[in-house]
């Protein structure tokens, strides 16, 4: 069974570009949804937002992935140094490193992890998207300025059709929310487009 | 102990590399592609006299010296059919004959590195399709041979490709500065939000620093 949805009305187009999308080619990305970064960025409300679009993606056949990002003894030293407060890599097996319980991940996702911010460098994640033939990114993810942008710039590039859910990431201040998702959107969608929860939701249901 | 440099210095200055991005005519001259949306290119185009002083003493220093250029096969087939789409709706998109040439295709005039900042012999272009340096070329590689250590990432745009290559410098192990006075978006705004990204926590994915700073970490070390 395939569903097809109609184009969601975002910003800076309505998306996706050639309105070709449907529940076989598009997957719900939610990045770093990990209790320390919830706990760090008081991000509980992006985080139950998540959880409702993860909800409402299962209901559709649509795709949910989940990604984390944790360091390891014997990983690079680049990870390791970001230990200061704002933007914290968590070391994995940690109970900040965990998923937090609020996404309402059900054991159904893909998970994917990575050492940086960049969940597409060294984790086979593009591989895994084009084996299902998926062409079309929705983001949700924390910080939006972190790990969330670093995603979906290289997602981007590789040519994936690509939707921040503004109401499902939160940055490292509003300010930085903000300047995030305008750079985004910028010169016609430079890194996609932005788009709120309700329309994705409300796409999915019809 | 290095103010400069993310972490420590490089072992020696040939371990660094200036990384000069996209200073093109599509993207910072008259009669390029920015110019030829009817965008302001003063802000691209400020940067030149900054960028020169940075090769300058990339080159006294003894550093290597890399230069990007952004731009697809002449058969396009390197084009993302939403990258192209995205492009047009502006009237002239990636791929259609302009004031110089093809927009964004390798070999017009419009993909040429200005004159003022005309790379060196034994200088490494890198032509690239997307916006991060490394997506989808050997740049790495290029490093990983040279043993180039530590980045110091100049040029246009600081909101788009400058960022994406730091964001990516970062991922791929490089000790990574980008100097502010040496980097220009097409908005100032943009410009303004990424530099207060970079800065945060001290620096995410590497340092943010200046003209003056580099001169005196390369003064610094000696070979």
């Amino acid at each position: 069974m395939t569903d097809v949805f109609r184009k969601i009305d975002a910003h800076p187009y309505a998306w996706p570009f050639d309105g070709e999308w449907g529940s076989q080619d598009t997957a719900l990305l939610l990045l770093g949804f990990q209790a320390g970064t919830v706990a760090d960025l008081q991000a509980e409300g992006e985080a139950e937002i998540a959880a409702a679009l993860a909800a409402s993606a299962r209901n559709t056949g649509v795709a949910v992935v989940a990604t984390r990002r944790g360091y390891r003894d014997d990983h690079a030293p680049a990870a390791t140094r970001r230990q200061a407060p704002g933007d914290r890599i968590f070391k994995v097996d940690t109970p900040e490193w965990q998923f937090v319980p609020t996404i309402g991940l059900t054991g159904s996702e893909t998970v994917f992890d990575h050492q940086g911010d960049n969940a597409f460098h060294g984790t086979g994640i593009e591989a895994w998207l084009r084996g299902k033939g998926i062409r079309n990114l929705l983001f949700a993810g924390l910080p939006t300025d972190g790990l969330m942008h670093a995603s979906q710039r290289a997602a981007n590039d590789m040519g994936f059709e690509c939707l921040a859910i503004r109401d499902a990431c939160k940055g490292t201040s509003a300010a930085r929310h903000e300047g995030q998702l305008r750079i985004t959107a910028f010169g016609n969608g430079l890194f996609g487009t932005v788009a709120m929860s309700e329309q994705i939701i409300s796409a999915f249901s019809r | 102990m290095s103010v400069f440099w993310p972490q420590d210095p490089p072992e020696s200055l040939g371990k660094a590399a200036l990384v000069v991005i996209d200073m093109q005519v599509d993207f910072c001259a008259p009669g390029g592609w920015v110019d030829q949306l009817g965008e302001d290119v003063a802000n691209t185009r400020s940067v030149i006299p900054a960028v020169a002083e940075a090769l300058a003493i990339a080159r006294k220093g003894g550093l290597a010296v890399f230069h990007t250029r952004e731009g697809h096969k002449p058969d396009l087939s390197d084009l993302p059919a939403n990258k192209q789409w995205r492009t047009r709706v502006h009237g002239l998109g990636i791929g259609d004959e302009g004031a110089s040439g093809r927009i964004l295709v390798r070999g017009e005039p419009g993909f040429q590195i200005v004159p003022e900042l005309a790379p060196l012999a034994g200088e490494t272009v890198i032509d690239k399709p997307g916006k991060s340096s490394f997506h989808a070329t050997d740049f790495d590689a290029r490093l990983k041979a040279q043993g180039i250590t530590h980045l110091v990432i100049v040029g246009v745009t600081s909101d788009c490709c400058v960022q994406s290559t730091f964001r990516d410098g970062y991922e791929h192990g490089y000790q990574c500065v980008v100097l502010e006075d040496c980097t220009a978006a097409v908005e100032a705004p943009n410009h303004e939000a990424t530099m207060d990204i970079l800065k945060a926590f001290g620096g995410r994915w590497g340092s943010v620093s200046n003209l003056q700073g580099f001169g005196g970490a390369v003064g610094g070390i000696h070979d």
